[in-house]
């Protein structure tokens, strides 16, 4: 049984007998980690991707989009803006893995912090535009596919700021660097898949 | 192959062969295998099981036959040979090409065949009389647009090619025939459109098909075939009895 | 080590998890309570939702679930020694009732409470078959008719998914590829209990009023019924992300701890059907998800996905229910497939027939499975373009099926066949999936769907695939792998008698119903016409001999447990890696890594300077 995983994930691995800070079992165990990750990703891509069905054969059903005259699409400027936030925040922790890989502690954790502080402030101005949009959940499949679409995208933006605030919180007393950045790796893969699926919400929701 | 193995493949496919041929030949001297068919559409139905039944014998046999001789001829007798290992045989390229051809054609061509038979069910878009069918929980309503009545029974004339068109009130329900062969969800917020062609007179009934909540057991209603005579009777009943 | 007192309510485990359901389902109801001071509706719908989600996260707290995440989250080292004890110690008993993350022991969890579930479901049947051995009202009223008959289906659908994936894979997998334990141990362990509160609140749902939908929930129906849907849609939610977690972990464990020489052209057909199994869960699951939501949303929030009313849709609903529900019969039938060809080498006594075949069949099952679900849909008034292409992808789909009676076949043919208990599962599988895939074309051809689809036929079809696929796939593997879980052997008689009770109970039960469909009788009816009497009655005499080979079978299992035979290390002189440890194998599995050096189905294979016995165990060195 292997002493303390660093990683306090799975203890087990194909070598035995090795301490958790043998290289070639740590480097096999981030692998498989960050396996696991990517394969958790695939499962969320076809959650969203059902929802998307969901709205393109609903809208290509309506006779019109929005179906009522009632019910206006959101304005694109603010959003557009707000895309522009969460996409820099793609940046901020591509930057962040970076500064891991060079031990530089205080660089990744001003960047984990940015890259959460960009984050939250999509989803307080995002809230601040379903305020103000004019339609609400119950307004047929207009209201429904849109606030369903948004509200699992940022349920997932907020999962994603934990799981950022938690890395944050072990880079903030040493625990990440280079030897140990599995973790900043893989919440950035998820916020990647995060921002990649707002893009595509955004061009399906406001401009298509 | 050796010897052995040769002789056990042509006893087996023997076998198998005479078992096949003689249950194709009971399948097609039943000719039919739906209870009742009453309609053109049914008929193509009764068809396709028919051919579908003659199709399944074979392959049905195969493994019949070779499980049952398997477990016959392949049993370990306890004795010298009896804990010894079968030949190490991990595959035979032929076989396994040819059993793939095989089932690919028999698929192919159970594929045009069942694409044919529903062109042919679906017919084109003339129709003789229009029915409305309406369900709802727990019952069936019938109306006839052009002729300006309703029904809770389905009257139609034989021969004739009667479009129903089909909605829900609330849930979703079936519109289901079995002697007509026919068989379409109603649902609500669209309509669905069946055609058959009644080609029996006689009592049948259509059932609800798609589970609608706590009647759906008693959904059912009646459906008559009449004559052409008997149906102009029975529409100028229905116009009678609707006038206050 | 016993605990008493209050130590067993602060010590992670069972009775502090029952303990944080109450606490959890009260803090979860708190927002409810403050939206009802605020002057917001609120209805019992809220109250099982919240409550149940706060249930459920305090159930998973007390048993220690997220203890060590938990702690890596604050930066708080983790004591190797808890780690340790979490993996649970050899003899020690409790570590079934708890949080541990053996793989072996996870396993041996989800086997017994699926099998417990089967037989929880099977009661239902029974009750429904006693309602319907004779026409007219017997026992059960329409209303509790519909609940226990959707019960009945939900709760099998949730065996069917579980029990060899769950059961049997995890116990088997990290021991074939020669791995110490899954990728990711604790989450494996948190896999498995999210499973009792999903299982609880679907039985509990009567309580909610019960729901008269049937398990496919067709809206708009689902959408007025009672609280018992909701119960239904939470737990198979809760089922869905729990096997998700499952899918990663697997594929994570086969692609990164296969011991040294594993390759995947060396790995067991068992694993081989779990891999392609795992991959379909892993992209299907999130769609079905997906429409349960939207259902509940229609439900709880106002929206209108499915209602006509507000421009929503009721077939969208069965495009993403099918789109998911039907790869899920494959998740159930390819581990039967994989346990069926890995069990028939070992009593033909010869290596399985076109291996690389078969597990290219099993990957084209995989990826013809999702092109096929609009199959469930011929009748439902979908757009006319689809029936024909979707007919073309059903049929394809019986080539690579057919490919694994190829392959089983072909194993047996010529082999020197044992009919151990194992056995004789196999070819009860052979015959009953057999009639489930040649039924299965009556499906697949629209025109005679057309007149099948709702009816008897279609239930026996998919009982002749489902149990006599899944089931039988099932208790071959339970028969053949019980030494190496136990320990013990069953004993051959009591098994015998379990299956040709078994299975001339299911034949006589299920074949009938063929024939019933035929003439007219619909499914999911608490009633029929009185012409169909005495073909009901037979069905449900039959009904109990299936039954009763349960109670045998149980009434086995206990028998060996206490006092059968002790097992060795490998009684049917298999090849594969779990054979070469002992019965059961020692907590870590392998005392060092194995070698692999040939494949798992060598049998007749003549060694040099050897008369054709079993090849030496793997990890001797010579």
């Amino acid at each position: 049984m292997s002493a303390l995983e660093s990683l306090g994930g799975g203890h087990g691995s194909g070598q035995h007998g090795s301490s958790g800070l043998d290289p070639t079992a740590w480097a096999a165990e981030r692998w498989r980690l960050l396996l696991g990750v990517r394969l958790f990703i695939l499962s969320e891509v076809t959650l969203f991707g059902a929802l998307f069905a969901a709205y393109f054969i609903l809208r290509i059903e309506a006779p019109s989009w929005p179906p009522l005259s009632t019910l206006h699409r959101p304005e694109l400027g603010l959003v557009a803006a707000n895309t522009l936030i969460l996409l820099s925040s793609s940046g901020t922790i591509a930057w962040a893995v970076g500064r891991a890989r060079a031990d530089d502690r205080r660089g990744l954790v001003r960047g984990l912090a940015t890259t959460l502080g960009l984050g939250a402030i999509f989803l307080v101005i995002q809230a601040w535009e379903f305020i103000h949009n004019g339609f609400g959940l119950a307004d047929g499949v207009f209201g429904s596919t849109f606030y369903t679409l948004t509200g699992f995208h940022g349920a997932h933006v907020f999962g994603g700021l934990v799981a950022i605030g938690i890395v944050l919180n072990r880079a903030r007393l040493g625990l990440v660097g280079r030897e140990h950045d599995t973790p900043v790796e893989a919440v950035s893969y998820y916020w990647h898949f995060v921002d990649a699926v707002w893009l595509t919400l955004f061009l399906t929701l406001y401009v298509l | 192959m050796g010897l052995e193995a040769r002789r056990h493949l042509v006893i087996a496919g023997a076998i198998w062969a005479v078992a096949s041929a003689l249950g194709i030949a009971a399948v097609l001297a039943v000719g039919r295998i739906l209870p009742v068919v009453a309609s053109r559409e049914a008929g193509i139905v009764d068809g396709a099981f028919v051919l579908l039944t003659a199709v399944s014998v074979p392959v049905l046999m195969l493994v019949v036959v070779g499980l049952v001789y398997s477990a016959i001829r392949f049993r370990a007798r306890p004795g010298e040979d009896g804990e010894g290992d079968g030949p190490p045989i991990h595959g035979h390229r032929a076989l396994e090409v040819g059993w793939l051809v095989v089932t690919l054609g028999l698929v192919g061509f159970l594929a045009l065949y069942g694409s044919i038979g529903l062109i042919e069910i679906r017919g084109g878009e003339r129709h003789d009389l229009r029915v409305e069918a309406t369900a709802l929980q727990w019952q069936w309503r019938f109306a006839y647009p052009d002729l300006g009545i309703t029904s809770k029974e389905l009257v139609v004339p034989v021969g004739e090619r009667i479009q129903v068109t089909i909605t829900s009130r609330d849930v979703v329900h079936s519109f289901s025939v079995p002697a007509f062969g026919v068989k379409m969800d109603a649902v609500p917020g669209r309509t669905t459109t069946v055609t058959v062609t009644p080609t029996e007179i006689g009592g049948y009934g259509v059932q609800c098909a798609e589970l609608c909540g706590f009647g759906h057991t008693r959904m059912t209603a009646d459906v008559a075939v009449v004559s052409a005579a008997d149906f102009e009777a029975w529409v100028a009943q229905q116009r009678q009895a609707a006038q206050p | 080590m016993k605990l008493v007192g209050a130590e067993r309510l602060t010590t992670p485990g069972l009775p502090r998890a029952v303990l944080g359901i109450l606490i959890g389902a009260l803090i979860g109801l708190v927002p409810v309570g403050l939206a009802a001071a605020a002057g917001l509706a609120i209805s019992p719908a809220h109250l099982l939702l919240f409550g149940y989600l706060g249930g459920l996260l305090g159930w998973l707290t007390g048993i220690g679930a997220f203890r060590f995440w938990i702690a890596w989250a604050l930066g708080r080292p983790i004591d190797p020694a808890e780690e340790h004890a979490a993996h649970g110690r050899a003899g020690d008993r409790s570590r079934y009732f708890r949080f541990t993350t053996d793989h072996k022991v996870i396993g041996l969890q989800y086997l017994t409470t699926f099998l417990g579930l089967l037989f929880v479901a099977g009661t239902f049947a029974l009750l429904m078959r006693l309602e319907l051995a004779a026409p007219g009202q017997q026992l059960l009223d329409r209303d509790a008719y519909n609940t226990i008959m959707s019960t009945h289906g939900t709760l099998m659908i949730f065996v069917a998914l579980n029990a060899i994936v769950g059961g049997l894979g995890n116990y088997l997998v990290p021991l074939m590829i020669g791995a110490r334990d899954m990728a990711f141990p604790k989450l494996n362990a948190l896999s498995y209990w999210l499973v009792p509160p999903a299982l609880l609140v679907v039985l509990l749902n009567p309580l909610f009023g019960g729901y008269d939908t049937g398990w496919t929930a067709y809206p708009p129906l689902s959408e007025r019924a009672n609280l018992g849907q909701q119960a239904f849609v939470s737990g198979f939610i809760t089922l869905g992300v729990s096997s998700i977690l499952s899918a990663v972990n697997f594929l994570v464990t086969v692609a990164g701890l296969r011991a040294p020489g594993m390759r995947i052209s060396r790995l067991p057909i068992f694993v081989w059907s779990l891999v392609v199994t795992t991959s379909i869960v892993l992209l299907a699951t999130s769609v079905v998800a997906a429409g349960l939501t939207m259902l509940l949303f229609d439900r709880l929030l106002g929206t209108s996905f499915f209602a006509p009313a507000g421009g929503g849709d009721p077939i969208l609903y069965q495009h993403l229910f099918w789109f998911y529900s039907h790869p899920a019969v494959y998740i159930m039938a390819v581990p039967a497939f994989g346990a069926i060809l890995e069990v028939a080498p070992v009593f033909a006594r010869k290596p399985l027939f076109a291996y690389p075949l078969a597990v290219a069949s099993f990957i084209a099952i995989g990826i013809l499975s999702f092109m096929v679900w609009a199959h469930h849909m011929f009748v439902s008034g979908m757009a006319d373009f689809l029936h024909i292409p979707i007919m073309v992808t059903t049929e394809l789909i019986s080539v690579p099926t057919g490919i694994v009676f190829l392959s089983a076949l072909g194993t047996i043919w010529l082999g020197r066949i044992r009919f151990a208990s194992p056995m004789l599962w196999v070819f009860g599988f052979l015959w009953c999936f057999l009639i489930g895939g040649v039924t299965g074309v009556y499906l697949a051809d629209v025109p005679t769907n057309i007149y099948l689809t709702d009816s008897y036929f279609v239930v026996a079809h998919f009982h002749y695939t489902i149990v006599g696929g899944m089931i039988f796939g099932l208790f071959a593997g339970i028969y053949h792998w019980f030494p190496k879980f136990t320990g013990r052997i069953f004993d051959d008689g009591w098994a015998k008698a379990h299956f040709w009770l078994f299975f001339l109970g299911f034949n006589a039960t299920f074949l009938p119903m063929f024939a019933a469909g035929i003439e007219g009788m619909r499914r999911r009816v608490a009633d029929y016409p009185p012409e169909l009497g005495p073909l009901n009655l037979w069905i449900s005499a039959s009904a109990f001999a299936i039954a009763v080979s349960m109670v045998v079978f149980a009434v086995g299992v206990v028998r060996a447990l206490r006092s059968g035979p002790v097992a060795a290390a490998n009684p049917w002189r298999a090849l594969t890696l779990e054979w070469q440890v002992s019965s059961p194998p020692p907590v870590e599995n392998f005392e060092r890594p194995p070698i692999v050096t040939s494949g798992p189905y060598d049998y007749g294979a003549p060694l040099p300077g050897r008369s054709g016995r079993v090849p030496e165990p793997v990890g001797a060195r010579r």
